[in-house]
């Protein structure tokens, strides 16, 4: 007897449970509502976005990396300036400009800055590994909310900040992070300039961002400037006759990841006329190796940029192996640690992004600093 | 015997009692009168009705069946191996649904992401499932051949750490982002689903557990030995089969919305039987299933509670916070 009544009891309770399910199931989703082409501004480096202005509305794609026939745009945005204008359905309507946004990759800061929009941010993630004084003080002051870890970021606080937008780096994964701010109404702007691999390419990003605010012009000339300063400095180094070999990445728990030959960063060292192993190599993310592998083809390169330490003793104490590398005899390896904050923030994963001048000067300057004798590191250091 | 009715009345209570916390637990404040308003209709705040009510609401319930589901299935595990430290993962269940998870976090980014995107967010359901029900099937390979408990056990702990050498491998060469989104999943997260995979959950854990019920009588003659078993004219050979297949569905299915989620499933049994005094499963079934289900709401809950403005992970809150409960619970009852 005992036992029907336990399991009537469970039974009343699933029944519970089923039908708030099933009625649960209504969701409620908001949907929008049609023009012609005035033009469409082309970018001259990076491959992963378009603009292009209608009579009332721009029309703004994404591409997606991951999809080699490029069948299908990673997001589309219609940005208008008022409510009334009907837009078609293929993709997020969203009223320019943005009054607030939600900021969870570092390498848009700078981009607002240049813009000055900077006082749009009104969440961020991951706020200790922050650089921007100016973003951080006002995490002090609470105007900016920190939301916590930037991969698995808190839901139910970014829904309350009710931003305009969310700018959110894109992986080749849904996450359900996105599903639940997409389910809410909230548009999501999706950071994929880190797949472009060129310096310039990424610094164009600064024009995906200003049409949301509706600074195009702005933003052209922002990159126009920064365009002609970085091949300016490329110049320098063009006819350079004797190539300086050199070394990349660090070692990560025996696994050392070097820059593939189609990545950012190669891209850079062949600006700044440098000669590295991987240059022909087809990989654009990075290549892991084991040490063995490094001494033997890094272990004469010339300079080591991008190692993970701060002095030579360091070095030696994590592993007498990387005594070996010439680079670490002749003292000629730098890392990025220029500007950092004590909490673990580096200025090399925020604002290098828009500069692309820069990083290529503290490059050239490294190698051959008779050609840049005005110039100062920005972000580059050498070990002590 | 009208005891033990009481204490299952107290644990119905209980669990609406946590199951509404949950609902009125989170970083948003939102008054109780909103979220009923919420709840029932509308708070007028189209935010705080989707904070209650796809997001928090769907979370509770994911909890609910999550901890039922996975105390039941390491009840049924300790029972068919005789083995006081068995848990729904014992088969390598959780590691195959790893293994799928890291395949496709691994495979996302080169020329099969077309086919994986077409998926959405189901992608990762879909291959933690079919990497569970691969272990599965070579579980039932193995169990079809070998007429022994002990080492079908033995069998599925090879698989799982196989299965678990194989993801070791896979994030060797994973970059340091795919790397990261596989840990995060590793994590557990009761939060992940969503309205339109709800009644997927619903129907494979709730399929398993309503068989565990008609199992009863099996599972009592199975604890006094597989021989006794058969010398009272118990099929093992079957009901053993239906208890693995059951345990992966049900390990497989939770393991593919949530993540892995430890602790739970081996330790709400010994729970159960300690608080009710007896190994009967005509008690223990539904007194695991409430128990289960209230511990991993507790646990969504503590794992709420403001800590730098994280939500911890829920894999960690069940051992870290869990652990204490249950040995306070031990030291004054002297035994689990």
């Amino acid at each position: 007897m005992t036992s029907i009544i336990q399991n009537r009891a469970m039974f009343t309770f699933t029944l519970f449970l089923f039908l708030v399910v099933t009625f649960g199931c209504n969701q409620k989703k908001h949907q929008p509502a049609d023009n012609l082409s005035t033009g469409s501004s082309g970018t001259k480096y990076a491959k992963g976005f378009q603009i292009t202005a209608f009579e009332n509305y721009k029309r703004v794609v994404i591409y997606n990396p991951w999809d080699a026939d490029k069948a299908k745009p990673f997001a589309v945005y219609y940005l208008c300036e008022n409510d009334s204008i009907s837009v078609p359905d293929d993709g997020m309507r969203l009223k320019i400009p943005l009054n607030s946004m939600v900021v969870n990759t570092f390498s848009y800061f700078e981009f607002l800055r240049q813009l000055d929009e900077l006082d749009k941010v009104i969440g961020v993630t991951d706020a200790p590994r922050i650089y921007n004084s100016a973003i951080l003080q006002k995490i002090q002051e609470k105007e900016i909310q920190n939301l916590g870890d930037p991969f698995t970021p808190n839901v139910e606080k970014t829904l309350m900040l009710r931003p305009d937008a969310i700018i959110k780096s894109a992986y080749a994964q849904q996450d359900t992070y996105n599903e639940r701010l997409l389910n809410a109404g909230l548009p999501i702007i999706y950071s994929l300039e880190w797949m472009e691999n060129s310096p310039l390419a990424r610094a164009e990003w600064i024009k995906l961002i200003a049409a949301f605010f509706g600074k195009e012009s702005v933003a052209d000339s922002i990159f126009n400037d920064i365009e002609s300063r970085y091949i300016a400095k490329k110049d320098i180094v063009e006819n350079l006759q004797q190539k300086t070999t050199v070394l990349a990445g660090d070692n990560f728990q025996n696994t050392w990841y070097v820059p593939g030959g189609k990545s950012f960063n190669a891209n850079l060292f062949s600006d700044a006329g440098l000669d590295y192993f991987y240059k022909d190599n087809a990989e654009s993310g990075s290549i892991g190796l084991d040490i063995e592998s490094v001494l033997t083809q890094f272990g004469s390169a010339d300079f080591w940029f991008g190692c993970e330490a701060d002095t030579y003793d360091e070095l030696a104490r994590k592993d007498k192996k990387y005594l070996l590398l010439k680079s670490v005899k002749n003292r000629q390896v730098f890392n990025n640690r220029r500007r950092t904050t004590p909490s673990g923030g580096n200025d090399y994963f925020e604002s290098a992004i828009a500069h692309p001048d820069l990083i290529l000067s503290d490059l050239i300057k490294a190698v051959h600093p008779e050609l840049l004798p005005e110039a100062e590191f920005t972000y580059n250091k050498p070990l002590e | 015997m009208k005891n033990k009715k009481h204490i299952f009345l107290i644990l119905i209570i209980l669990l609406i009692v946590v199951f509404v916390a949950d609902i009125f637990t989170g970083n948003a404040k939102i008054s109780f009168s909103e979220g009923i308003n919420a709840l029932f209709g509308t708070s007028g705040n189209e935010i705080t009705d989707e904070i209650i009510f796809n997001y928090r609401l769907p979370k509770a319930l994911t909890a609910l069946l999550a901890g039922s589901a996975l105390s039941v299935a390491g009840l049924l595990m300790q029972t068919l191996f005789r083995n006081a430290l068995a848990g729904p993962d014992v088969l390598g269940v959780s590691a195959g649904a790893g293994l799928g998870v890291a395949l496709l976090t691994l495979l996302a980014g080169t020329s099969l992401y077309p086919a994986i995107a077409s998926l959405g967010s189901m992608a990762q359901v879909v291959v933690a499932i079919s990497g569970a029900a691969l272990v599965l099937l070579l579980i039932l390979g193995v169990s079809a051949r070998i007429n022994d408990s002990v080492t079908i056990l033995v069998l599925g702990m090879i698989f799982g750490y196989v299965a678990s050498a194989a993801i070791t491998i896979l994030q060797s060469f994973a970059d340091p982002d795919s790397l990261k989104v596989f840990v995060t999943w590793t994590f557990g997260s009761l939060g992940a689903v969503t309205w339109d995979k709800m009644p997927i959950l619903f129907m494979l854990a709730l399929g398993g557990i309503a068989v565990v019920f008609f199992l009863q009588k099996s599972l009592n003659s199975l604890l006094l030995g597989e021989k006794y078993a058969v010398s009272i004219g118990l099929n093992v050979k079957r009901v053993r089969l239906i208890i693995i297949v059951i345990t992966a569905i049900i390990t497989g299915a939770i393991t593919a919305f949530t993540g892995p989620i430890a602790f739970i499933g081996v330790v709400i049994p010994h729970f159960a039987r300690s608080f009710f005094g007896t190994v009967n499963h005509r008690t223990i079934i539904p007194a695991t299933l409430l128990l289960g289900g209230i511990l991993l709401i507790v646990c969504d809950i503590i794992s709420q509670l403001p800590i730098s403005n994280r939500t911890l992970p829920i894999n960690a809150v069940t051992a870290v916070f869990g652990a204490p409960m249950i040995v306070w619970i031990v030291l004054k009852r002297k035994k689990l």
